[in-house]
């Protein structure tokens, strides 16, 4: 079922991107990656039951992982995008021996802090640019075609449909029935035989790759990074995403990203007719609004409307 | 070089003292409440920039002040009744996203309401800087200590002292055995947050002739006060005290002597380091629901 609806729903932004304008073709990449990084941080939040407050360190490192090779070393961006992965998952996995040995509020924490020492990094290390970031970031090539918006949308959403398709599996297997043991009670998990520390890490692990491969993406079809693409509240948005979608669920991550990038657009050309004065990231009032709303009012997410409402 | 690192050391004290404050609070909601509040910073930003603003526009420094603190207290009752009251029968990872949507949201008001500019507080007092063995410490630094020492004077007072903070203690240690005498936790989480923010924003005016005020300054004094409450435990008010005086001084010799941009780092290397070695913090007891 899941593979049927993605091809579909991917031959569908394959044809909306020829009719769309340029700059709503790049919204729809902006989607599609963001929904990547939501199907990840779903798997390890909603699924696990864990918390993180850092996926855009994830994020982040993927995105210099490819654009420091592309630029100094001339790599091809779709190596890149597999190095980026790579060093996003070695990241995961040296930081859960920290992390997820911290449950709920300091695990919280702990995903929040190590989230912005690695923006610190980011801002310290010269060699990949400092506070300035990368510029001119090459883009994808496939053969003599170079990426224009359009490839880029379609790539970000054939990453979609194949992590989305990847990740029903793995829910749908007994690692994922073990992992919803897990977020229903760890000790209860164990009892049962689960071998809880190493599914957590390797959900960790993998919803960093889901974010390497989405910042890997982000830097050659923006052509430009810099620390602060990677900020604490872009975190936030992705815990946004989220929760709106449905924390556990799948499609939920897309339809979560779709509202909350839609969102801003909406918020950047409304707010300032209103109060002209508003100007910088203003937005984030209405994201910390929404977000109490929704947790209050629909905690499971606008997914959990309209699936048959499982585990 | 000696002289320097001195200088280091009280710059460090200075800052200590502001961590201090803002870690008090997470201290306070958590006691009471079991909940981090990812919101106890922007109680700073509050404070800070009320003050800043109705100083600028000509009111005394004092007056403003006070203005100020009740400012942030009110908000806290605020964030506490609309946000999460209605939520308080989720589990805890939704309170945690909850706190998280209130310190985006009051940064996003801070920025709706005085737009981007810092604005600044004229120091509470005149005077000379305070010659400490050679180092130097701003007269706006004394108000600091000051504050800080009456701050946790009166916690102290209030905790050992009186009735109701005997009643909090009780609730604290025990909630369903407080309950059954009467004791009302959810009125004392409603003032848990208020006592929170308007501490918070005591320590946002406080800071603001230092720092100046911004709309974001309360991601930054809202992560080194986790900090410095996770560091000296966060169910300890004294731990509190410590872990900020800790925090502001590693924090400035560190800025010192490797680069100003890594102040932060190094405060949350500190954090994960005491996460995972000593969870209960300097002066915590065993961390309660692990």
């Amino acid at each position: 079922m899941y593979g049927r609806f993605g091809l579909v729903l991917l031959a569908l932004v394959a044809m909306l991107v020829w009719f769309l304008p340029s700059y709503y073709t790049g919204l729809l990449t902006q989607i599609g990656l963001y929904a990547l990084v939501t199907i990840g941080l779903n798997l390890f939040m909603g699924y696990a039951g864990q918390v993180s407050l850092g996926q855009a360190a994830f994020v982040g490192i993927g995105a210099y992982t490819s654009a420091a090779l592309a630029v100094k070393g001339h790599v091809t961006p779709w190596l890149g995008l597999i190095a980026g992965a790579l060093v996003a998952a070695l990241v995961a996995y040296v930081l859960s021996f920290i992390a997820l040995r911290l449950r709920e509020n300091l695990l919280a924490l702990a995903t929040l802090a190590l989230g912005i020492v690695i923006n610190v990094v980011f801002n310290e290390w010269e060699y990949i640019g400092g506070s300035s970031g990368f510029k001119d970031i090459p883009g994808f090539t496939l053969g003599a075609f170079a990426f224009d918006q359009r490839a880029y949308a379609i790539l970000a959403w054939a990453l979609v449909v194949l992590g989305i398709w990847f990740a029903g599996n793995i829910v749908r297997s007994s690692f994922g029935r073990a992992l919803v043991a897990i977020s229903a009670g760890e000790l209860g998990a164990q009892t049962l035989g689960v071998d809880s520390e190493r599914l957590k890490r390797q959900t960790f692990v993998l919803s960093a790759v889901y974010a390497g491969v989405a910042g890997a993406v982000y830097a050659s079809s923006f052509s430009y990074i810099d620390p602060s693409s990677f900020s604490f509240l872009l975190s936030v948005q992705f815990v946004l995403m989220s929760v709106i979608g449905g924390i556990r669920s799948l499609w939920g991550a897309v339809i979560g990203a779709g509202v909350v990038v839609a969102l801003g657009q909406v918020l950047q050309n409304v707010v300032p007719l209103v109060l002209p004065s508003a100007r910088g990231d203003f937005q984030q009032f209405f994201l910390g609004v929404i977000l109490i709303a929704m947790l209050i009012l629909l905690p499971r997410g606008i997914a959990s409307r309209f699936s048959e409402a499982r585990t | 070089m000696i002289a320097q690192l001195w200088q280091y050391v009280l710059a460090g004290v200075a800052a200590g003292a502001i961590y201090a404050l803002i870690a008090a609070g997470f201290v306070l909601i958590y006691q009471v409440t079991g909940l981090i509040n990812f919101a106890q910073g922007e109680f700073a930003m509050i404070g800070a920039m009320t003050a800043s603003a109705l100083a600028t526009g000509g009111m005394p420094v004092l007056e403003a002040a006070g203005i100020a603190v009740l400012a942030a207290a009110v908000t806290g009752a605020l964030c506490y009744v609309l946000a999460i009251r209605p939520a308080r029968a989720s589990t805890g990872v939704t309170l945690i996203f909850i706190t998280l949507g209130l310190d985006v949201a009051l940064r996003g008001l801070g920025l709706l309401v005085w737009g981007t500019n810092p604005l600044s507080l004229p120091a509470f007092s005149g005077g000379a800087s305070v010659n400490i063995f050679g180092g130097v410490l701003s007269p706006q630094s004394i108000w600091v200590l000051v504050t800080d020492l009456l701050v946790f004077a009166a916690l102290y007072v209030f905790f050992r002292h009186t009735h109701a903070g005997t009643a909090v203690r009780a609730a604290v240690a025990n909630p369903p055995i407080a309950s059954t005498f009467g004791i009302p936790l959810r009125t004392f989480a409603f003032w848990s947050f208020v006592a929170a923010a308007a501490i918070g924003g005591l320590g946002g005016v406080v800071v603001a002739p230092i720092t100046s005020a911004t709309y974001d300054m309360g991601l930054t004094l809202g992560l080194a006060g986790f900090v410095a409450a996770v560091l000296g435990g966060l169910d300890s008010l004294p731990g509190a005290l410590v872990g900020g005086f800790v925090l502001g001084i590693v924090e400035k010799l560190a800025g010192g002597l490797i680069s100003t941009g890594w102040e932060q780092g190094v405060g949350f290397l500190i954090l994960v380091l005491v996460l995972v070695l000593r969870p209960q913090g300097l002066l915590g007891r065993a961390v309660r629901r692990a």
